[in-house]
């Protein structure tokens, strides 16, 4: 894809984006959205004719990308922050969708839980708490600060110049990309990480043998007990009938939930307790910082002063 | 889906990705530079983190490697730390000057 | 008269022959004669301690009276003890080896018959005018007495330290300390600005004559490869120097020397701050400018006399210098009415006559002059310092008269007589009569040459106007009915009389300085002989062999001499005596015969006006410079300050002004220029290099 295209693509999505910052009327903002949209559709159908066929996201991505770019921009032009935070949510839960596709399924669930389920019910919690007094007979009317928007031209044209460096990079990038692991590398490395997990192996064993109780006995080669030889993975057990070769099941490899947890207690131990600490001194923060903090004026103070002394005087006497 | 299942996307796929990624990420640094309200600055703010997670996930895949998805942990703890203590101080400016606009705390300003 | 080359006179003389080859450094037993250097240190610090807790006492004057009394004491110690020239070590200073170049510049004394000869006057008069001031300055005890006697004993270190050096470079470092000390003590009122004027004339005038002495240590440096005088007299009369430079390295080095003995001792061309040094104490004129640290030049030339050889005209410009000198600041001296000044103007004639005596290898009188000088002189001074003390700072010899019929003004009347005599030179009982005599005798001794028996003509004139304008002082001041005038302290602010005036005598401490002092005079004249032999027996012992005792009485210059010098000296107290004393409006009557003369009215105007040699540096030097000054300084304001240092700091400022608004608090504005800055970071990353490539292409199509 040549990069010009990029940039007119990048100039016509910022000349959308800013319109619909801007307070406009109903049919501007159609227009700007059928100018992003156009823009989008541009890009993804020159990225498609640069691929090779096979190579190409497969359709849902589509679907998920326009939908979180949609609540992307949603977001940050709604007048009302309420609606932001739920614009967000939408945010959260079509990239979730992304995450599924990247075969990211712990991180899926883990973010929807996290970010949908606890963040962002933090941020309406506090919309709700910081909520402008309302005259009862007025218009319900947002405060002018949520209305207009601050320098969107200088904004949206920063914006999009980072945009289209980093599109540029991206595009040019990719292709310079060390080719991805190989089917047998990544099974290599699955191989590897069950040699971790010596009891999900037994269990496998044992279920691929029928012999739940009897004492089993793998044999290590050089440390390892689970082997690969071509596509099959396969342990030695040393059983009555000498040394038997049990080739293990496809469901036996981990899963991707078994991976990350592997990987974050082997790999980064102390990156793990960091993070522990970073929440803990959070809430830490956040009750301190939430106690309400009394003011007093100065003729408070001297009420108060007073009404000690008088109460001092009177337990004297 | 077990690991050994996995399939690998291309560098073509990746691209996409992290097209997206940045369109995200632009995304939030507009949204952060143009909206007035202290809330919807930090909502951009967890945008921009979104974005780099996308941006993480994709190139762990494309690697075969957990340790993009081990990062998107870490960004989730970060940002809800900073959830929990921006929205406080947003709380506590908040009961300063009854408002939620970000201009109304200018006073380290030169002009 | 065919010009004997110098040079070789100096190699001839077996006084010099035997030269100080092989000094030997004494290993121990005198280091402790330190101490007459280390004792004038050690009470300038105690005075600094004294003015620091503001002592308001005369313990500043007794502390320096001690520790000069005890360094001079030291010295008579060091003269009893000494034998032969010897170094005594005292620690080390400098000590440079670079590749062929060494420096060695230690701080030890080179003890010979000269150094001792000097140093032996200069703590003991020290010591008696400290004491002398003990009381003179006792209007300002607890104000600014021990900054006073913390000067006396900076130049008292100093001047040790310059007679003393074993090396160019410690004397350098006691010469610029005795300009340091003389400094300070001029300025030493410096709520005046006279004074201050003169502290810096006397600095600035200096400070062209000490680049001279440094420029000549340089050049014997780096001709010679040392500064130590025992190595440099070794290869100077060992005569293979190196003459790589063509010469005039070597043969300018007596000339640079001679410019530093200039400044410091008042000669033509250098000689105009003494007269204003005059605003300083009278103690410290009497110290400094009359009696020791002038004569730091003398000495210079006398240590230096081989060196002076090293160009055969070196000496006779010397000769000459002092004699014009002589003569100039004598008629000078006739026209002036300033006691003080007076004595300043003959202080610098004598100074001229040393440097004859020196200039014509009489280095032997020269310091004998200089011995004597040292007494009479400083009585001059402090004579003239009673009176100024007694008479609320009266110094116009006008305004005071008939001194010795006043009570308690006998014994400063008559040691004033007894200075005056020496300078005049009254024969016989004069000290100065016989080292004057043995100075201009010289001149006519038969090979000398150079013109110098014009010199000596040029001597007796002078002689005849010194006489006259000592006993003109004299008369007037101190003979005569008693009449006087208070001076300028006498009055307040606004001009008025404080009341009655009532002059106060001089008390013990004066008095006995003042005794003490005349005796040392008189008794000097005993000394010609000792010290003639004190300087022979030195480096400066450069003496040109007597020569044959002609027979008559009329071919020996040292015989008739006398006669002559002390005829004209009387012939000129005579005239005084009916000029100032016998008819005292005949002095006014002939001046304005000779100012209603349009002709003869130049010549007491000139005198008057000290031949308007002011005015002249200040036409032909200081104007020059003060217009260059000013030129410089519009430079300076405009061009540097202006444009290159005001200009530079408002660059910043307007870079500052243009970015002032985006620091306006707003977090907008600051996540915009943030995420601006990271997009041209990008931009510059990735897009300059396709950029240069693209462009590259571009051009490449073309060609």
């Amino acid at each position: 894809m040549a990069p010009t295209i990029l940039y007119t693509a990048c100039v016509g999505s910022a000349i959308a984006l800013y319109l619909l910052l801007r307070p406009a009327p109903g049919s501007i903002k159609v227009v700007a959205v059928l100018l992003g949209l156009a823009a989008i559709g541009w890009v993804v159908k020159e990225a498609a004719r640069a691929g090779e066929p096979g190579e190409a996201p497969v359709l849902i991505f589509y679907l998920f990308g326009l939908i979180t770019v949609a609540a992307a921009v949603r977001m940050i032009t709604h007048h009302r922050p309420i609606y932001a935070a739920l614009y967000f949510v939408m945010v959260v839960l079509s990239s979730a969708g992304l995450f599924l596709l990247l075969e990211a399924e712990f991180m899926a669930f883990a973010l929807v839980i996290v970010y949908a389920g606890a963040i962002l019910i933090t941020y309406l919690f506090v919309l709700m708490l910081a909520r402008q007094v309302e005259n009862p007979g007025e218009q319900m009317m947002q405060p002018e600060y949520d209305r207009l928007p601050r320098e969107p031209a200088a904004a949206v044209m920063v914006g999009f110049m980072l945009l289209g460096v980093l599109g540029d990079m991206v595009l040019g990038g990719v292709g310079e990309l060390p080719p991805s692991p190989s089917r047998l590398q990544q099974r290599l490395a699955a191989v590897e990480k069950l040699n971790l997990l010596p009891r999900r192996v037994e269990a496998a064993v044992r279920a691929e043998l029928g012999r739940q109780t009897e004492a089993l006995v793998l044999v290590d080669g050089d440390g390892r007990r689970v082997h690969l030889a071509g596509e099959t993975v396969y342990v030695n057990v040393d059983g009555p009938g000498g040394i038997q070769q049990v080739t293990l099941p496809e469901d036996a490899l981990p899963e991707n939930i078994e991976v990350v947890g592997l990987a974050l207690i082997s790999d980064f131990p102390v990156s793990l307790e960091l993070a522990g600490v970073i929440l803990l001194m959070a809430m830490f923060g956040a009750v301190v910082l939430a106690q309400r903090q009394i003011e007093l004026s100065d003729q408070e103070k001297q009420a108060a002063a007073n009404a000690e002394a008088k109460a001092a005087q009177e337990r004297g006497r | 889906m077990t690991v050994a299942q996995a399939t690998t996307i291309s560098g073509h796929a990746l691209g996409h990705y992290l097209l997206l990624s940045a369109v995200l990420f632009v995304i939030g640094v507009v949204g952060f530079t143009t909206r007035r309200n202290m809330i919807v600055m930090f909502l951009c703010t967890e945008l921009i983190f979104q974005a780099a997670a996308i941006a993480m996930i994709a190139f762990g895949r494309f690697h075969a490697d957990v340790s993009g998805q081990v990062f998107v942990i870490f960004i989730l703890t970060v940002a809800a730390a900073e959830a929990a203590l921006a929205l406080g101080l947003v709380v506590l400016l908040y009961r300063r000057k009854e408002t939620l606009n970000a201009e109304a705390w200018s006073e380290l300003g030169e002009t | 008269m065919a010009a004997a080359p110098i040079s070789g006179l100096l190699a001839a003389s077996p006084l010099v022959a035997a030269g100080p080859a092989g000094v030997p450094i004494a290993q121990d037993g005198l280091g402790f004669y330190g101490l007459i250097l280390w004792l004038p240190a050690i009470s300038m610090v105690l005075c600094g301690v004294c003015a620091a807790l503001r002592v308001k006492s005369k313990l500043p004057a007794w502390i320096t009276v001690g520790c000069l009394g005890a360094s001079f004491g030291l010295t008579v110690g060091l003269y009893r003890a000494y034998e032969s020239p010897v170094i005594i070590p005292l620690l080390q200073w400098l000590n440079i080896q670079s590749g062929q170049l060494t420096l060695v510049a230690d701080f030890r004394f080179y003890v010979d018959s000269l150094t001792l000869l000097w140093m032996l006057f200069v703590t003991g008069i020290g010591t008696l005018i400290a004491l002398y001031a003990s009381e003179y300055m006792e209007t300002d005890v607890g104000k600014g007495y021990s900054r006073f006697f913390a000067g006396i004993s900076v130049f008292l270190f100093a001047m040790i330290a310059l007679v003393a050096a074993d090396n160019l470079l410690m004397l350098y470092l006691g010469w610029e300390g005795v300009g340091f000390a003389s400094y300070w003590l001029i300025g030493y009122y410096y709520r005046k600005p006279s004074a201050v004027a003169a502290a810096k004339k006397a600095f600035i005038v200096n400070r062209i004559g000490d680049l001279g002495l440094l420029l000549g240590i340089y050049l014997i440096w780096h001709n010679f490869g040392t500064v130590q005088y025992a190595a440099l007299f070794e290869q100077i009369n060992a005569g293979g120097y190196p003459d790589e430079t063509g010469g005039w390295s070597i043969k300018a080095i007596p000339y640079l020397l001679m410019l530093g003995a200039f400044g410091k001792s008042a000669q033509i061309p250098l000689y105009v701050w003494l007269p204003d040094a005059m605003e300083g104490p009278t103690p410290v004129s009497a110290l400094i400018h009359a009696a020791t640290m002038v004569t730091a030049g003398v000495y210079l030339l006398c240590r230096m006399l081989p060196v002076m050889g090293l160009h055969d005209l070196a000496l006779p410009t010397v000769a000459w210098i002092g004699g014009l000198t002589a003569l100039l600041s004598a008629t000078i001296a006739l026209a002036q009415y300033d006691i003080k000044r007076i004595f300043a103007y003959s202080t610098i004639s004598q100074l001229g006559y040393m440097f004859m005596g020196v200039g014509m290898l009489a280095s032997a009188a020269g310091a004998y002059h200089v011995f004597t000088h040292a007494f009479f002189k400083a009585v001059l001074f402090l004579t003239a310092g009673a009176v100024m003390h007694g008479f609320a700072g009266q110094v116009d010899l006008r305004k005071i008269s008939g001194l010795l019929k006043m009570p308690g003004w006998r014994i400063t009347g008559l040691t004033m007589l007894y200075a005056c005599a020496c300078l005049a030179g009254v024969p016989l009982l004069t000290s100065g009569f016989f080292s004057k005599d043995a100075i201009m005798a010289e001149a006519f001794v038969a090979e000398a040459g150079h013109g110098y028996r014009w010199l000596g003509i040029i001597g007796i004139v002078t002689a005849f106007l010194t006489a006259y304008y000592a006993f003109r002082v004299w008369f007037r001041v101190c003979a005569g009915e008693p009449h006087f005038e208070p001076g300028e302290e006498h009055h307040d602010a606004s001009g008025r009389p404080r009341g009655e005036f009532h002059p106060h005598p001089p008390r013990l401490a004066v008095n006995l300085v003042l005794v003490l002092i005349t005796v040392g005079a008189v008794w000097s004249i005993f000394l010609k002989r000792w010290a003639a032999d004190m300087v022979a027996d030195s480096t400066a012992g450069a003496v040109r062999e007597a020569p044959a005792h002609a027979a008559g009485f009329w071919a020996d210059p040292h015989l008739w001499m006398p006669w002559v010098a002390g005829t004209v000296g009387l012939v000129g107290i005579a005239v005084a005596w009916y000029f100032h004393l016998a008819d005292r409006k005949a002095a006014e009557r002939l001046k304005n015969a000779l100012l209603a003369n349009p002709v003869a009215r130049l010549l007491p105007l000139a005198l008057q006006n000290k031949w308007y040699v002011d005015e002249v540096y200040h036409a032909t030097i200081r104007f020059p410079l003060w217009i260059l000054g000013h030129i410089l300084n519009l430079f300076d304001r405009y061009v540097v300050d202006l444009s290159l240092v005001d200009g530079i700091a408002k660059i910043p400022r307007a870079l500052g002004r243009g970015f002032q608004p985006l620091h306006n608090g707003i977090l907008h504005s600051y996540a915009i220029s943030m995420a601006g800055g990271a997009t041209l970071v990008a931009v510059l990353v990735f897009l300059l290099p396709q950029l240069v490539e693209f462009l590259g292409g571009l051009l490449g199509g073309q060609g």
